[in-house]
């Protein structure tokens, strides 16, 4: 039974972490700065996700108020204050 | 569809590589005499049993931040106020143009809805924080995870309710700076507090000791009226979560507040 846990948690790991790159790469390619932002947040999240079934909690709670709060809003109000699509 | 013909192959090349570490693990992977450092801190971390050496504190994390490895997360602490005042000396023109007039409730900021939300969450974001970081020795978090938190706050003002409602309220950079210093002083006065204790009665202890080691019998006391505090970390993590806190307001007033688009939310 203990085995079976184990693997769901390394499965639910591999998922994760799959969809963190996803998230990545659309952030990467997307022209909407606004949407960018976003894809990164989501990317944030699923790491922090992944920080915690890695049993690091301590990591977790500065994750997430930093990469998911912090960090979107100054970009976004920093965004406003530019353009918000990118060019060629 | 091109994007998930390139979507396809970054996936199967990390799909790849992960099969190329779980392989290379068996090879590369430490043994377990590397570890003898992880087992002396957790055996130690809170040991009634071996006064000499303990923390006193059920939360290792915390205790190897500000204990064992004390030093290390003063200095940097004092790297963050440097970046700090870094960017104050960069913006110090941009405090000229800061938003002038009085903060009207109708006028300025978000609708009703928003605020009514900001105005029951924020004190609920507050109280998470300060239990973060007061909770630090006990509980996973600390002094920057608490003061990150409580940093939120800050930010969602001045989005929801624009600049003039901090301004107003009296949040200024100046203020955040000097709670930001009381902050930094604390850290100071509690990594010195057991050496001063020890020449106030003539005994030798040494900086950033926290409990009593061998040949140097000064120490802060590890409970009060039987409440954990684990001597220096609780006053470390309180320190810090207002330093944290304050300094990244003062980031935020740097950024947000001065000059063109300032007024967040109109």
């Amino acid at each position: 039974m203990n085995v079976y846990a184990e693997t769901i948690v390394y499965l639910i790991m591999a998922v994760v972490s799959l969809l963190s790159v996803v998230a990545v790469y659309l952030a990467i390619v997307e022209r909407d700065l606004i949407k960018a932002v976003i894809y990164s947040a989501l990317q944030s999240g699923f790491y922090a996700v992944l920080y915690y079934l890695l049993m690091a909690p301590d990591i977790v709670l500065v994750y997430l108020p930093v990469a998911v709060g912090l960090i979107p809003g100054v970009l976004i109000v920093l965004i406003s204050k530019t353009e918000r699509w990118e060019k060629e | 569809m091109r994007r998930i013909t390139e979507l396809a192959v970054i996936l199967s090349l990390v799909l790849g590589v992960s099969v190329l570490l779980v392989l290379a693990a068996s090879i590369l992977l430490p043994g377990i005499e590397v570890r003898q450092l992880a087992f002396f801190y957790l055996y130690t971390t809170i040991n009634p049993w071996f006064q000499n050496y303990t923390v006193n504190s059920p939360e290792a994390v915390t205790a190897i931040v500000w204990d064992y490895r004390g030093l290390d997360t003063l200095f940097e602490t004092s790297v963050f106020y440097l970046a700090l005042i870094a960017g104050l000396a960069l913006a110090r023109g941009l405090f000229s143009e800061t938003p002038q007039g009085s903060f009207n409730e109708k006028t300025h900021g978000l609708t009703t809805i928003v605020k009514t939300v900001t105005r029951v969450t924020a004190p609920m974001i507050i109280a998470v924080g300060a239990s973060i970081g007061l909770h630090g020795h006990l509980t996973p978090g600390g002094g920057f995870q608490g003061g990150a938190t409580i940093a939120v706050i800050p930010l969602v003002f001045i989005v929801v309710y624009s600049t003039l409602f901090l301004i107003a309220r009296g949040v200024t950079s100046n203020k955040m700076l000097v709670l930001r210093s009381i902050g930094l002083l604390g850290i100071g006065f509690t990594s010195i507090a057991a050496f001063l204790i020890g020449l106030a009665i003539g005994r030798f202890a040494y900086v950033f000791q926290n409990m009593p080691k061998p040949g140097a019998v000064v120490g802060l006391p590890a409970d009060i009226n039987g409440a954990l505090i684990s001597g220096t970390l609780w006053f470390f993590n309180l320190f810090e979560m207002i330093a944290v806190a304050a300094g990244f307001t003062i980031a935020f007033i740097i950024l947000l507040l001065a000059g063109r688009g300032g007024s967040g939310g109109r």
